[in-house]
């Protein structure tokens, strides 16, 4: 403990006053005031600074108790009068046909099986087409060069025949010409009997038709099967063809087909795949049914 | 801490943490709000508050609520000047005790709330250090210093004349 004495009593009367001294201190100072009236009359002084303990009430105490009255509601059973009304009325679910793998694996393989026969189908059509026009120029065949009107560029129609639809555009140019020529050989032909005058002449011929696009150059070729009918309005030989109607195979089969992923697909056979799988299901359900 | 301990601290410290801040204040009504607050304080964190802390945990936020709002006052002193006193002032029946509260408010906030930590509710120098965030040195020497002023203040010579 520290020795009390004149120069550090006043710390030790200060926390007299506080109540900060154990009692070895507490009774150290008070023989220490004894000995020095004037100490004793500072601590007099200081202990008037000491507040006086005074009751004082918070006005707004009883706002600060919490829930001191329960408020909770018995469970009251209250039956609402037009429940029934409110009821509506359940739409009958359609039946779920559940299928099996194999069922499903089947399916999937005969799909893959006319989607791939449908490719082929498809490219050998046009194949066909191809050959075709070979043939038309092989069963008739123009043995004298054909003379391009545009470029006036000859071209025997051997060479025709070897390129085919994959030749160059001035080789399906020739073809079309080809068939013209072939068209008017017929006419010709005609004009040479007129014995029959009211005879019409119905020429058929598949070829390639040019599409010429904006500055001359042909940007498309496609095989076409054109009927035409020609019918002479006139004895001499003066003769006008009237084209009467033009079946255009082309546009018929782009609107049979449709395309799946990379495959095009006949719409006719698509159709043919469904009523086959819808008689399957069906006979599937009649079998349950009479089970 | 329950809702019964809660109410149990209102009950035993409601007065307690009131006279502690309207003796700092002076005015009743800030007073009720700061010791409104505190208990809305104490009864959002009851969870985490022990029942045996609950007097301190309540004289820390009031504590901490008075100084806020001592330096709140302080910023609109110059616009209040102008407008009418309306504020009830804590009124003190006895002339001596008039001149003992009348020396505590030259103290500062700091120091007047130290004496009225120590004088009113008995706390030690670790306890009020633990409210108001000082160590225990500083809590004996700002109050040291706080009990030399009121002497001083005491032995004037217009309080003696």
């Amino acid at each position: 403990m520290q020795n009390i004495n004149l120069h550090n009593y006043q710390d030790f009367l200060l926390r007299y006053i506080d109540e900060e001294l154990d009692l070895r201190e507490t009774e150290a100072l008070l023989a220490f005031v004894a000995v020095h009236p004037a100490v004793g009359e500072e601590l007099e002084l200081l202990q008037s600074t000491k507040l006086d303990i005074e009751t004082i009430s918070c006005p707004s105490k009883a706002l600060l108790y919490k829930n001191i009255f329960p408020v909770t509601l018995e469970p009251t059973t209250i039956v609402y009068p037009n429940k029934q009304k409110l009821f509506k009325k359940e739409k009958e679910k359609a039946p779920i046909v559940f299928l099996k793998w194999w069922a499903v694996g089947a399916a999937a393989v005969f799909i893959f099986i006319v989607a791939r026969y449908g490719m082929f189908s498809g490219e050998a059509g046009n194949s066909l087409s191809k050959n075709n026009v070979a043939k038309n120029n092989s069963i008739k065949p123009v043995t004298s060069p054909v003379n391009n009107p545009i470029n006036n560029i000859s071209i025997p129609n051997d060479t025709i025949a070897k390129t085919g639809s994959l030749a160059s555009t001035n080789v399906k140019e020739n073809q079309q010409n080809i068939a013209d020529n072939n068209l008017n050989q017929v006419v010709f032909e005609n004009l040479a009997h007129p014995s029959i005058p009211t005879a019409s002449t119905v020429t058929a011929s598949e070829t390639a038709r040019a599409i010429p696009s904006y500055n001359g150059s042909i940007i498309d070729v496609k095989p076409t099967v054109i009927a035409e009918i020609s019918v002479p309005s006139m004895p001499s030989n003066d003769e006008t063809t009237e084209t009467i109607e033009t079946i255009d195979t082309e546009s018929a089969s782009s609107n049979r087909s449709v395309m799946v992923g990379a495959f095009e697909i006949d719409k006719d056979k698509f159709r043919g795949l469904f009523r086959k799988a819808n008689a399957i299901f069906k006979n599937k359900e009649n079998n349950k049914n009479e089970k | 801490m329950t809702e019964k301990d809660y109410n149990e601290s209102v009950l035993l410290y409601a007065d307690n943490v009131y006279r502690f801040i309207v003796k700092n204040l002076r005015h009743t009504e800030d007073a009720e709000d700061i010791v409104q607050s505190a208990f809305e304080k104490l009864w959002i964190h009851k969870d985490s508050v022990e029942p045996q802390k609950a007097k301190s945990y309540l004289f820390t936020v009031a504590y901490h609520l008075l100084i806020d709002h001592t330096r709140k006052a302080k910023r609109i002193t110059l616009q209040e000047s102008f407008e009418n006193d309306t504020q009830t002032a804590y009124q003190e029946n006895k002339a001596l005790k008039k001149v003992l509260h009348d020396a505590l408010a030259t103290l500062n906030e700091t120091q007047r709330s130290l004496v009225l930590l120590k004088d009113y509710e008995g706390y030690s120098y670790e306890e009020i250090g633990e409210i108001t965030k000082l160590t225990t040195d500083q809590v004996r020497v700002y109050l040291h210093r706080a009990r030399l002023k009121l002497r001083n203040y005491l032995i004037s010579p217009q309080q003696v004349l």
